[in-house]
């Protein structure tokens, strides 16, 4: 008959069809970057990328996903990748979550790595979008010399590419570059290339390829000190009854050229602008507001060169280590603070408390090697969970604290590579009986019961051998 | 947007802690006080044991509680 002859046949079609759209599911023949504005500020020790793409939807199909692509020596210090898209005219900014994915294609040439922006809203086909993304590069300024003396200024390698990289075909490139100072002494000239002040223009480059790559090498000063805390331990620790306890223990090197020869303090007192230019002096740390009881030690003692400034949206510690910090030179300190509970402890919808407290390092401007934080939980709370933005590897430990007998359940949770935009809020949710906090108290209570029962005992019981 | 969640605080407000340890502490050791006077005061027929523990139970609980909140008086989050 005619008609299931005819439904068979569009089923086939329809089959077909599918597994053609499937298999053309690559978007790198699809998109196109019409513009691609790239800006790299080298300022501090942490190298900002601002990239702005125009992206265009050249194929018939509409996709929500757009791939980036690193050079595989440049990911091991990449910490953080954002994504914004510009919508409306107003232009009002929502981010867009980017996955965190080393998408292997099987056509990659040489090991480049991926990341996969997804899209709130599918590109349809003849349309365009812009998208803003961020990265940030960790320990990619390479001091050269790698040794200098106390009176030398820090001069460093910064390497990438002229040309942006990308798995898509590019119309039109630029990028900038922004160094702290005039001095530059060398870089790579890919035509056309200028340099006025501090900012270097390599560009417009029109028409490039899927994966061109010309690798540049920039040799300029960077007097920034590059804090790096190799090691951050921080213990949040809860108390039902009214504060938070925040120690924090740091392990702080100097990342930047290392230093050679003697230290003569004379010199360095008398002219600070010829001496230890990029040696670090001191660091600053943002804390919550209605901070109390802050210290500052490290393992001699307390550590007096310090300042607080309190306000009533945050307070800022000055602090300044015992020793200037030359490249090279290391520093272990503790600091420590109090806050109060109702800032920072919530009861949610279903019964459950949670803690919303910022993870990442309340120093500016520094990079951590290797954070863990530690959220100690009161006695008789059960059930702990961590919702936290990125990942982080987690796992439970046990705390004997003040009139504990069963101890505390510990929220460990640990991250490497951090930077400051890290420092986001994350939650710690637990259930607790209200009940439980009589324990304490009850505890003492019967400390003293066993004295004054001890007491009867020995003025009832009669000991003499003879009546 | 979700209501603003409620934040936590303790039973008791911190401003309380200095004045509530050292009244219940007080009133704790002078139970302790009566406790010893009556001891030494009742002779070995006089003596009853059931006022014996109430007096000290109930200073004991005072002297519990007293405890606690000077601990948290002196910055001491138990």
């Amino acid at each position: 008959m005619e008609a299931p002859i005819r439904a068979t046949e569009f089923l086939r079609f329809t089959l077909l069809s599918l597994l053609f759209f499937v298999c053309r599911s690559s978007p790198s023949q699809d998109l196109l970057i019409s513009n691609a504005e790239r800006r790299i500020d080298l300022t501090s020790h942490i190298v900002k990328v601002y990239l702005t793409l125009k992206v265009e939807n050249a194929g018939s199909t509409p996709t929500s996903e757009i791939l980036l692509a690193f050079p595989p020596t440049q990911v091991d210090h990449l910490a953080t990748v954002e994504a914004l898209v510009t919508k409306g005219k107003r232009k009002k900014t929502t981010l867009a979550r980017l996955d965190v994915k080393p998408t292997e294609l099987p056509d990659a040439p040489n090991g480049t790595k991926y990341f996969t922006i997804y899209l709130s809203n599918p590109l349809n086909s003849g349309e365009s979008t812009t998208l803003e993304v961020l990265y940030l590069f960790t320990h990619s300024l390479e001091p050269f010399p790698a040794e200098i003396g106390q009176s030398e200024s820090q001069l460093v390698y910064y390497r990438d590419s002229a040309l942006i990289l990308s798995p898509y075909h590019i119309k039109q490139q630029t990028t900038f570059l922004k160094t702290p100072s005039t001095k530059v002494e060398s870089f790579t000239s890919v035509e056309p290339t200028n340099r006025a002040g501090t900012e270097m223009k390599y560009g417009p480059y029109e028409d490039r390829p899927p994966y061109s790559f010309s690798p540049i090498l920039i040799h300029f000063e960077n007097n920034s000190p590059f804090p790096v805390v190799e090691e951050l331990v921080r213990e949040v620790e809860i108390s039902h009854w009214g504060n938070l306890q925040v120690t924090e223990q740091y392990t702080l090197v100097h990342g930047g050229a290392r230093h050679k020869g003697v230290f003569s303090r004379v010199d360095y007192q008398s002219r600070p602008n010829l001496n230890g230019v990029s040696s670090l002096r001191y660091l600053l740390a943002r804390l919550p507001p209605r901070v109390h009881s802050v210290y500052y030690r490290d393992e001699i003692g307390n550590i007096s060169s310090s300042h607080l400034r309190t306000d009533s949206r945050k307070s800022e510690l000055e602090i300044e280590p015992r020793y200037p910090l030359f490249g090279g030179w290391k520093a272990t300190f503790v600091i420590g603070y109090g806050l109060p509970l109702q800032d920072f402890l919530f009861e949610s919808s279903d019964d459950r408390r949670y803690l919303n407290f910022t993870f990442g390092c309340p120093l500016l401007d520094t990079v951590v090697d290797k954070l863990t934080v530690k959220v100690v939980l009161p006695e008789g709370s059960k059930d702990p969970s961590a919702v936290v933005p990125f990942t982080v590897e987690q796992h439970l430990e046990t705390k004997y604290s003040y009139l504990d007998v069963v101890g505390r359940t510990v929220v460990v949770m640990e991250k490497k590579n951090l930077v400051p935009v890290h420092n986001s809020p994350f939650q710690v949710y637990y259930t607790f009986k209200p009940i439980f906090m009589l324990a304490e108290p009850l505890m003492l209570a019967s400390a003293f019961f066993l004295f004054f029962v001890a007491c009867l005992a020995y003025l009832h019981i009669d000991l003499s051998i003879r009546k | 947007m979700a209501p603003p969640a409620k934040p936590i605080t303790s039973p008791v407000s911190d401003a309380w802690y200095p004045t509530l340890a050292v009244f219940m502490l007080a009133i704790g050791l002078v139970l302790t006080a009566s406790f010893f006077i009556y001891e030494a005061t009742s002779s070995k027929r006089n003596r009853s044991l059931a006022k014996e523990l109430t007096t000290g139970g109930v200073a004991s609980v005072f002297l519990g509680f007293g405890t606690l909140f000077l601990l948290l008086s002196a910055g001491v989050y138990v």
